[in-house]
């Protein structure tokens, strides 16, 4: 599903010029649960960005099922984004204005759902997250994990084939921390492919393959069993 | 998609309510402001615009060039009437003349006097062909009505009052000015308000040549008269231009044989400038100038132009908050048109929000405004102009407050903008930001400086030395016909019985008013003189009553025809003599006429309003001339001499309505119009100003929210609560002193030109400078400070632990 190749990545401030992917090459095939790991600073995110076509590479290529997309302008990524991709962020980012179900119908709208289906597909996603009976709260008014939670409805709404999480459970504690992991572990069983990035190994060992990265490169890949 | 984009529009308006509240009054003044400002300058452009031969209707006016000045003249000698259309016999000509404070007298059943109205201005003597030239609609009667002398013709609100309905009136007989009969012939419906002929009595125009020398209507050609008018209609095909050069020819022709002292030159004023051009006397109740309107719409576009800088300064310091929700809208897959629309929907809900408020406004102020415009007639707030008006401001500022935030928000990038890492935008937002401020506080001192000068202006006019007592003086006027004089001593010495009243002086116009008597003259048994002199005809106690004061000579004796003059320094000046004692005993010509003594001089007195010069002035005695009488009263027990002024004056004069006039009230009324303009600069100065505060306080409570961190730690590493609020309000003073450079040549210009439509003006002090600044520093800090000093003294901790 995803295949990428020697892919570069610097930012450039007036004094200093940061590498922070260099020549990074990774494959993921559907339905793989894959971690990143590393020390900070590494790259991981700058890398997660990259693959949920958040931002692009300056060399290198990246192929999307198969498709070269690392040269798409911003409305062509913007498009296959919200078809194909769902994000899952540590700090939730959910939108305060918005409720529960506002929140999690927004990718939907953005993909020109009709208005009945809409709530059908939101109704069964916040059941499934087992948040339904906070639908018209605001995030404010919820926990961290039951924010959390909603994130993750968002994620999924459309269906997407691939989930990409940064430190998804960065700001949780470990039970609710845990329920996050067991949702994505669900999600994955279903045929999602989850790309996570993560500092706790107790987390990482809910993948298939955790690939552990040092100053913009892949340095080891183990593979679970 | 539309819908979502309403319901977060909705609901980050509720969020952010301070900044939206702020927004909406600022918004909404604004746009009222500007919606009232467009509606009297609609108003004043639509004058005369009802006639449907608009473009082709014109006035055959006067141009009279003197050595040293040339004067304009809306009359025309009354013979040019004949001569015009025997000359161009292609044109249609109709001729009107006005007459001044007549009085009609409508026979009642009660009063054996009858009922007696003045018609200040709105009774002319008109020609049927005027009519083929202007179109008005009858209720009843015809054009025709007016051919045969003794005819009158009302429109239907005259009629009303008259005689309590229009169908009353027809066929029943008035009295004009107690001497000419006159038969109500016909009936005109109202004439619109915006009208610069205000038709309300017609008289036929055969009456005035029957009655020509009640009227000072002569068929002479050296007589110009601004009363007599001669309007024309041209041919669809004929350019005014070639009428000009035509009568330029006619012109000399006509004027060659007279031989004055200047050259007369006819020609033609368009309908569409009656209105504005000030060289030329209006019957409407006033002329506007082109200027005054263009400096109003200049105004309302600032005031509207300083609401968007609001809107557009808070939004972009909002859009730094706004970035983590354009963040994830755009990782969700909203993609820059989307969130572009999104950001325009929620600043239309906010435009249209202001803009029912600010027709709330409007419309509670339309009376107020209707008021200080000095219009007649019902406004209305809901025509097709103030709507289309309405739905384009609404568009353009919308566009103007809306796009650039939209621009902005919508190009971040999604994982800066969730970082919340907005330093590059927030660098380029600041110096847009302070470029707007100093926009705003440019245009709020301007106006300061503007409002400053125009109360300084009109307080100087209204204590100005006028060399006369305007305190005090009551002027009654009447008519000079024979019966009227024969009874002016036995008045006069009964008015003197009254304890109240100190001296009465009859004569034919007041020390300072606008209705002037000009003539040339000879001096000295030599040619006539290359100017004009103004004449005053008055008795004795002129000087007393009007508290003049006499520098050489003596006052000339009582007499009921022209024996002796007096002049006043000007003219003594203008005819290059030093010493004021060298002209007594000398002579002078007036006009055609035999040669006077000159036997006394009088101290410099305004002669009109202190727009103009001082005019060389003749004062001297001709009883015939003696209209008005001017009363000098005590101050104490005011009512009870006006009552018992009033008396006498129905005994004496019962079948003339009694109208007193305050001397000091006619002085007044020269400025109205500027009083207007000083008022409308005193209101929108304040406006401006309000919009600017908003503005700041806006941004300040911003820069609040974004420091608090930084002030929490400068507090921590031991700042003073001085020094951070230095922090706040120096970058604001700096903005202020900048924009004052800006304002100062705006403003100068801007008010220097206004100080030259008078001859007697202040100077433009540096102080109504120093005024704005320091007023503008003040009112910043004002506004800034409470909120500074709230963020200075909060508790750090509690302002750490929040980031
Ligand atoms: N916008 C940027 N401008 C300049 N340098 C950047 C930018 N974003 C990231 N970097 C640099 O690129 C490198 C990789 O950053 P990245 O955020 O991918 O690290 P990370 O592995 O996610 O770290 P962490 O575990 O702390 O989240 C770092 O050295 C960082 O300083
Ligand atoms: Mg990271």
């Amino acid at each position: 599903m995803i295949k990428i190749r020697d892919l570069e990545k610097i930012y450039r401030t007036e004094e200093v010029e940061t590498v922070a992917l260099n020549k990074i090459s990774i494959d993921v095939k559907e339905g793989e649960f894959v971690a990143i790991m590393g020390p900070s600073g590494c790259g991981k995110s700058t890398l997660l960005n990259i693959l949920g076509l958040l931002d692009d590479p300056d060399n290198g290529s990246f192929l999307f099922n198969n498709i070269e997309v690392a040269n798409f302008n911003e409305r062509k990524r913007a498009d296959l984004r919200k078809h194909n991709i769902g994000f899952v962020f540590q700090s939730f980012n959910l939108i305060d204005e918005l409720t529960v179900f506002e929140n999690v119908e927004l990718p939907l709208i953005y993909t020109g759902v009709k208005s009945g289906d809409r709530k059908k597909r939101v109704e069964e996603v916040l059941d499934k997250m087992q948040i339904m009976h906070r639908r018209n709260h605001y995030p404010q008014q919820l926990s961290g994990g039951q924010q959390q939670r909603v994130a993750v409805a968002r994620a999924v709404v459309n269906n997407p084939k691939l989930i990409l999480a940064d430190e998804p459970t960065g700001n949780l504690d470990s039970s609710n921390g845990n329920e996050v992991m067991t949702l994505l572990t669900d999600l994955n069983e279903q045929g999602t492919t989850i790309i996570m990035v993560t500092h706790s190994e107790h987390d990482a060992r809910y993948s298939h393959r955790i690939i552990r990265m040092l100053d913009g490169q892949t340095v080891l890949e183990n593979i679970m069993v | 998609m539309f819908k979502n984009y309403l319901k977060t529009a909705w609901r980050s308006i509720v969020r952010n309510k301070a900044f939206s509240l702020i927004n909406i009054t600022g918004l909404s003044i604004g746009m009222a402001a500007s919606l009232l400002v467009f509606i009297v300058v609609q108003y004043e452009l639509s004058y005369d615009k009802f006639q449907p031969n608009y473009n082709r209707i014109y006035r055959v006016v006067t141009q009279d060039k003197f050595d040293k000045d040339i004067t304009y003249n809306a009359g025309i000698p009354v013979p040019a009437l004949k001569a015009l259309r025997a000359e161009f016999p292609h044109i249609q000509f109709g001729a009107l003349e006005s007459a001044y404070g007549s009085q009609i007298t409508v026979p009642s059943g009660k009063n054996e006097t009858g009922n007696k109205f003045i018609v200040e201005t709105g009774l002319f003597f008109i020609e049927p062909q005027l009519f083929e030239v202007f179109s008005y609609q009858w209720l009843t009667g015809s054009p025709a009505s007016l051919k045969d002398p003794n005819n009158v013709v009302l429109d239907e609100k005259t009629a009303t009052k008259y005689f309590g309905s229009w169908q009353e009136a027809m066929g029943k007989t008035v009295l004009l000015d107690n001497t000419v009969p006159l038969k109500v012939n016909g009936i005109l419906k109202n004439v619109p308000a915006n009208s610069d002929l205000p038709l309300s009595v017609l008289v036929s125009y055969e009456t005035l040549k029957q009655n020509g020398g009640a009227y000072n209507h002569f068929e002479t050609w050296n007589t110009t008269s601004s009363n007599f008018n001669i309007m024309a209609l041209l041919p669809a095909n004929v350019k005014m231009d070639d009428i000009n050069r035509a009568l330029l020819q006619f012109s000399r022709d006509q004027y060659k044989p007279l031989q004055s002292n200047s050259i007369k030159t006819n020609f033609l004023q368009p309908l569409s400038s009656f209105h504005f051009d000030r060289r030329f006397a209006s019957f409407g109740d006033h002329v506007t100038s082109k200027s005054t309107l263009l400096t109003l719409s200049l105004i309302g576009i600032f005031i509207i132009l300083m609401a968007c800088v609001n809107f557009i300064n808070l939004a972009t310091a909002l859009s730094v908050n706004r970035s983590k929700e354009v963040g994830i809208r755009k990782v969700l897959g909203g993609n820059r048109s989307q969130l572009f629309g999104q950001v325009m929907t929620e600043t239309a809900v906010i435009v249209c929000l202001s803009i029912l408020v600010s027709l709330g406004i409007a419309w509670m102020m339309l009376p107020y405004i209707k008021h200080i415009a000095s219009i007649q007639e019902q406004l209305s707030l809901f025509t097709l102009q103030t709507v289309v008006m309405v739905v384009s401001i609404g568009i353009i500022v919308t566009l103007l407050a809306g796009l650039y935030p939209s621009f902005v928000l919508s190009k971040y990038n999604p994982i800066t903008a969730l970082k919340n890492k907005m330093a590059s935008a927030g660098v380029r937002g600041v110096s847009l930001r302070r470029g707007l401020v100093i926009m705003q506080f440019t245009i709020s001192q301007v106006l300061i400086i503007a409002t400053a000068v125009a109360i300084s202006q009109m307080n100087f006019i209204s204590k100005a030395e006028l060399g006369f007592n305007k305190e005090g003086v009551l002027i009654l006027n009447g008519k000079s016909d024979s019966i009227s004089l024969s009874k002016q001593t036995a008045f006069k010495q009964q008015l003197l019985q009254i304890p109240g009243v100190q001296s009465v002086s009859f004569n034919n116009d007041a020390p300072s008013s606008d209705n002037l008597w000009s003539t040339n003259f000879g001096y000295n048994h030599q040619p006539d003189e290359k100017f004009q002199i103004s004449l005053k005809f008055t008795d004795a106690d002129y000087v007393k009553t009007f508290g003049l004061q006499l520098i050489g000579g003596r006052i000339p004796v009582e007499s009921d025809t022209m024996r002796e003059l007096m002049i006043n320094e000007t003219l003594v000046k203008d005819l290059g003599i030093k010493d004021p004692n060298e002209v007594i005993g000398k002579t002078i010509r007036i006009g055609r006429d035999q040669w006077y003594p000159i036997v006394g001089v009088v101290k410099d007195f305004k002669t009109s309003s202190l727009r103009e010069d001082i005019k060389p002035v003749v004062i001297t005695t001709r009883k015939k001339f003696y209209y008005c009488t001017g009363i000098k009263i005590r101050t104490q027990q005011l009512a009870g001499t006006q009552a018992a002024i009033q008396k006498t004056w129905e005994q004496f004069y019962p079948e003339y309505a009694y109208s007193p006039q305050f001397f000091d009230e006619n002085i007044a009324r020269f400025y109205q119009q500027e009083e207007q303009l000083s008022l409308l600069y005193k209101i929108f100065a304040g406006l401006a100003i309000f919009i600017s505060c908003l503005g700041l306080y806006g941004l300040v409570s911003f820069m609040a929210v974004q420091k608090t961190k930084e002030v929490g730690i400068r507090k921590v590493l031991g700042a003073s609560v001085t020094s951070l609020l230095q922090l706040f309000s120096k970058e604001f003073t700096v903005l202020i002193i900048v924009s004052f450079f800006i304002a100062v040549p705006v403003a100068w210009y801007m008010m220097h030109s206004w100080l030259n439509n008078f001859a007697y003006r202040i100077p433009l002090s540096i102080w109504f400078f120093i005024t704005a600044i320091a007023g503008s520093v003040v009112i910043a800090w004002i506004t800034v400070g409470y909120k500074a000093i709230r963020a200075a003294l909060a508790n750090p901790v509690k302002a750490l632990r929040s980031e």
